[in-house]
Parts: C-alpha cells; sequence; structure tokens
C-alpha cells in the first residue's frame, strides 16, 4: 500500500539504489505520516522494509553523517527520512510481531500533532 | 543511596506519613454526573488551571488559542508588545463568535471574521463597522474581549476562571512552588505532543500516570523492564510527598536494564553500543545541572526512573533522567477526558540522535495507545462495577491523595477552606 502523499520522489545517493522500491510507501516528510504507515501497512511489506533496511543502516548513518543536520543534500536527506522509517517498522517487528499492538483500536483518537526536527 | 530488596518488602508507609486513612475509596466519583457536574463547579471554575509554557508565545504578539474543556471555553492567550501574557475569552462580545480562528501566530490585532469587530491584543475593541447604528448600550471601554485571570510561574502559565480568584496563584501552589523552585526545563521550547480523546472518567485517566504497580502488567512489552527488577518485582514507588493539594513521588528505575537484544534498531541509533533507557528523550551532556535539583531524583539513588509531580487538580510535571515531560487529563464529561502528553527534548545536533528520538516517540505513542486501550476497559469496569469501591495499596498513595482532595474541594464553601 501506499497510504500517504509524499511529495518527495526521487532517487538516493548512488549505492542506495536498492532501497528506491521502498521510497513510495516509506520516504515520509512527518513522524505521523511515519506512524500512519506502520499501521496501514501489512506485516509482509513491514519486514521487507526492515530486512533491507537494517542491513544498509550501518553505511546510510556513516554516509548522512558526513553532512551537518540541516544541511544535508536533497538526496541524502531522502535517504535520511527513509531511515526514520525504520523506527517506526521497528515498533511492528520487534515490540508486536504484528502491524499494531494486540488489542487496541485502530483508528483510534491517538494524534501526534507535533514531532521534533528534522523530518518531523 | 542504595536500595535493595528489603526496602521493598513488606507493607510501605507511606499512606501513613502521607496522613491518610487506609479505608477503601468509593467509585462513584469515577462515574457519576452528578459529581461531575459538582466538580467542574467547585474544583475547575474555581482552581488555578495549566494552560500553556511561556515558550509557546516566543516574541512580542504571539497568540495561541487553547481549549477549556470543562467549560467548552475557546482561550486566546496573547503576548503584547510589552511582553505581558494575558488569556480572554476567545469569544466575540457582539454576538459570541469565536474571533480567533487559528491555533497559533503573530498579531497585534484580532477582527472578528463575522462581523469585523477589531480587538488589540491587549483585548480593548478599536473598531466597529457602522458604530452609529448601534444604541447607547454599545460602549466600546466596556465591549474589549473579555479577559480570564491569568498568572505566571517559572514559565508556567496558569488561568482561573473565577471573576476574582479566592487565592492568588502562588498560594494555591503553595508548596510545590518551592518545591520545584529553580528546575531547569531543558528543551522547553520544543515539545512532542500527542494527544487524545480518552474513554474514561479524567481522574481515571490520570491516576494512571500516578502509580507504577500496572507497568510491569500493561506495559510489559514497551517499558515494563525500566520500572521494575529483580530487587523490586512490583514497581513499587521509591518516595513520596504530599505537597499541599500537590504531591510527588518518584518511581523505581531498574540498573539492571540493557537493551532488548532483539532490538537491533536501538542499537542502531547508539554508536558506542552503550545501552540506554528508552524513557529518557535528551542527551546527558545537557543534563548535568538539571539533575543537580533536589527535587530530581531526591532520594539520590541509582535505583531511579523518575518523579512525578503532580499539580491539583490536572496537570503532571514529570522529571526524569533526560529532562521533562507533562501530562494533562481535561474532564468533557464522567466518562470521557480529553489527554494531552509533551515530551520535551532539545533538537537534535546529530542524524543518530535524531533517529534514536524517532524510536523513542515511536515507542512513547505505544505506551499511550496501550494506556487507551487499557483506560477504555477501566472505565467499562467502573461503570458495571457491584463493587462500588476502590482498595489502593501503600504504592497507589498518590491516588488515594489526589481523590481526597477532589473531594475536599468539592466539600469546601470557600478555595481557603479547600486548601486549609
Amino acid at each position: 500500500m501506499s497510504g500517504h502523499s509524499s511529495p518527495v520522489q526521487q532517487g538516493l545517493p548512488s549505492g542506495f539504489e536498492a532501497l528506491e522500491p521502498f521510497m513510495a510507501q516509506w520516504c515520509c516528510e512527518t513522524s505521523a505520516e511515519r506512524m500512519e504507515v506502520r499501521c496501514e501497512a501489512d506485516m509482509g511489506e513491514i519486514r521487507s522494509f526492515y530486512d533491507s533496511m537494517i542491513e544498509r543502516a550501518d553505511e546510510a548513518f556513516d554516509l548522512i553523517e558526513r553532512y551537518p543536520i540541516g544541511e544535508m543534500p536533497d538526496d541524502v536527506a531522502r535517504l535520511a527520512k527513509l531511515l526514520l522509517g525504520l523506527a517506526q517498522a521497528s515498533v511492528a517487528v520487534e515490540i508486536h510481531g504484528q502491524p499494531r499492538a494486540p488489542d487496541t483500536p485502530y483508528p483510534n483518537s491517538i494524534k501526534l500533532i507535533r514531532s521534533t526536527a528534522p523530518f518531523g | 543511596m542504595d536500595m535493595t530488596r528489603e526496602d521493598f518488602t513488606g507493607r510501605g508507609t507511606f499512606t501513613e506519613r502521607f496522613g491518610l486513612d487506609t479505608e477503601v475509596r468509593s467509585l462513584e466519583p469515577y462515574r457519576s454526573r452528578e459529581f461531575f457536574e459538582l466538580e467542574r463547579e467547585k474544583v475547575f471554575d474555581r482552581a488555578w488551571l495549566y494552560m500553556a509554557r511561556e515558550e509557546e508565545l516566543p516574541e512580542q504578539n504571539s497568540f495561541i488559542v487553547k481549549q477549556l474543556y470543562p467549560r467548552n471555553i475557546s482561550v486566546l492567550i496573547t503576548r503584547d508588545a510589552s511582553g505581558h501574557i494575558q488569556a480572554f475569552h476567545n469569544s466575540c462580545p457582539h454576538r459570541g463568535g469565536i474571533v480567533v480562528r487559528e491555533e497559533a501566530g503573530r498579531a497585534s490585532r484580532f477582527s472578528c471574521q463575522y462581523h469585523k469587530w477589531t480587538f488589540n491584543n491587549k483585548g480593548s475593541l478599536l473598531g466597529v463597522p457602522d458604530e452609529e447604528n448601534f444604541f447607547p448600550s454599545l460602549r466600546k471601554s466596556t465591549c474589549g474581549l473579555k479577559k480570564i485571570s491569568t498568572a505566571m510561574w517559572e514559565g508556567w502559565i496558569f488561568v482561573n476562571l473565577m471573576d476574582e480568584p479566592e487565592v492568588t496563584l502562588e498560594e494555591f501552589l503553595g508548596p510545590i512552588k518551592d518545591y520545584l523552585s529553580g528546575m531547569i526545563y531543558l528543551g522547553a521550547h520544543n515539545p512532542v505532543v500527542y494527544t487524545a480523546v480518552l474513554e474514561a472518567n479524567w481522574k481515571a485517566a490520570s491516576d494512571a500516570f500516578i502509580e507504577t504497580y500496572h507497568i510491569p502488567h500493561i506495559h510489559k512489552q514497551t517499558i515494563g523492564s525500566t520500572f521494575a527488577g529483580t530487587i523490586n518485582p512490583h514497581s513499587r514507588l521509591i518516595s513520596a510527598q504530599p505537597l499541599g493539594p500537590h504531591r510527588t513521588i518518584s518511581a523505581f528505575g531498574n540498573t539492571e536494564y540493557a537493551a532488548d537484544p532483539n532490538s537491533r534498531v536501538e542499537k542502531l541509533g547508539s554508536k558506542a553500543g552503550e545501552a540506554g533507557n528508552v524513557i529518557a528523550q535528551a542527551t546527558l551532556e545537557d543534563a548535568a545541572d538539571y539533575l543537580k535539583h533536589p527535587a530530581v531524583n531526591p532520594n539520590r539513588t541509582n535505583h531511579w526512573s523518575m518523579d512525578i509531580n503532580q499539580v491539583f487538580p490536572n496537570f503532571h510535571i514529570d522529571t526524569n533522567p533526560g529532562g521533562f515531560l507533562t501530562h494533562q487529563f481535561w474532564p468533557m464529561s464522567e466518562n470521557q477526558c480529553f489527554y494531552e502528553v509533551r515530551f520535551y527534548m532539545n533538537e537534535a545536533k546529530h542524524f543518530r540522535e535524531r533517529f534514536l528520538q524517532e524510536l523513542y516517540i515511536a515507542r512513547v505513542g505505544e505506551v499511550v495507545l496501550e494506556d487507551l486501550s487499557n483506560l477504555w476497559w477501566t472505565q467499562r469496569g467502573i461503570e458495571s462495577s457491584g463493587t462500588a469501591t476502590m482498595h489502593l495499596q501503600d504504592s497507589e498513595v498518590a491516588i488515594r491523595h489526589s481523590l481526597d482532595h477532589v473531594l475536599k474541594w468539592t466539600q469546601s464553601a470557600t478555595v481557603k477552606e479547600a486548601l486549609a
């Protein structure tokens, strides 16, 4: 699924092209969108993103941290946003073993109305 | 101070030291429509109520709009050119429309969109279109935005709905003002904010955040291992103290806590592979002076996770190793409340730090969800209960103290009597 409308759809830095198929779903502008994507994805989608992303995460951090946090080139910023998606994906993979917490309602009234910069 | 298994064995003495009786408490205040009405009138119409941090009004002519849920009052709060902060009813004196529809912004004057009555940010009425067609009963000097009594305490903005508050904010805060005096509020300008409508009485919701007895059960997968450990398996409190109608408690922290070996993502963010505490949102380097404050980890023990400072009636300021967070619970009816939690954190300096913040934000969202879900069941149980009472153990002392003060306010003819 791709339940959100992310405006960012161009490439990742050289060497990370294999992650580009995940961008339509997981390259989000805000924390709230990342949460929504995880809640609405199926477990296969989440696991596939998690497995691919975690494998490249150390290299991605190294590349991203070459730039001051507010001054990343666009392709590096897209990689950073994709990496933030891993935080949400980990809630499903590492904590619940399913997309959302067992025995909890969805949709529900919880709203993340403010996050932190950048990409919050 | 080191703590051992012995400190958490046998019955505790907090309830006794608070001077409270140990009888059961009635559940009626958690389910009765009549009590809700009484509480609105005697508590929320008379107490000083926390509204916002001053950082939400960062400069001259900043404004914000907030909702006072118990009476559905829209509140406009302005900072004028001289820096003065004042709350108003956000309702046009002409025929009552909402004047400011935005949630926040900058403006030195406001126009009601309905008929363009215009006010400055001190509330004075500046202009009325076609004024000459009104009658002598319209006196512009008395038709400004209606003020709501406003007072500040160390960056916290409070309001009071009484036309003439019976006590000052300082008198109302009493001992908690001194207890938290000089606190350093790290990242006060940058909250991460979750809101939710909880299908539970506001006290049932607030109660869930002033005891840690439930944490090993409800939050087993998320934060259970932070708050309980071998020497304190039931997550008993490590300290508790009444502060007038307010109170403070401190929760146990598990020194054995290490990142779950399954948590590969948490390890990624911690470059040196150091264990993090999932409840801490800021880096320790910023926190050295903050951690010296006597109200932060008052026992000075390494078995500490957080302090909960509960400001009567509906506001909590929690301090933990990484900074502070706040909870607020607004009654909407006898079985529904509006909940807002704010996690204050400095902006990340490095991307790995930002990544750990995102992980923290994601996980605390799950904790909020666990509470939302649990409170739904709690309220259904309270409403269907044949046992109309609750049994509170020693580590639930804050619930007992909090409820007793709500009851006292509902039974007191004056605020001075309620505070006596």
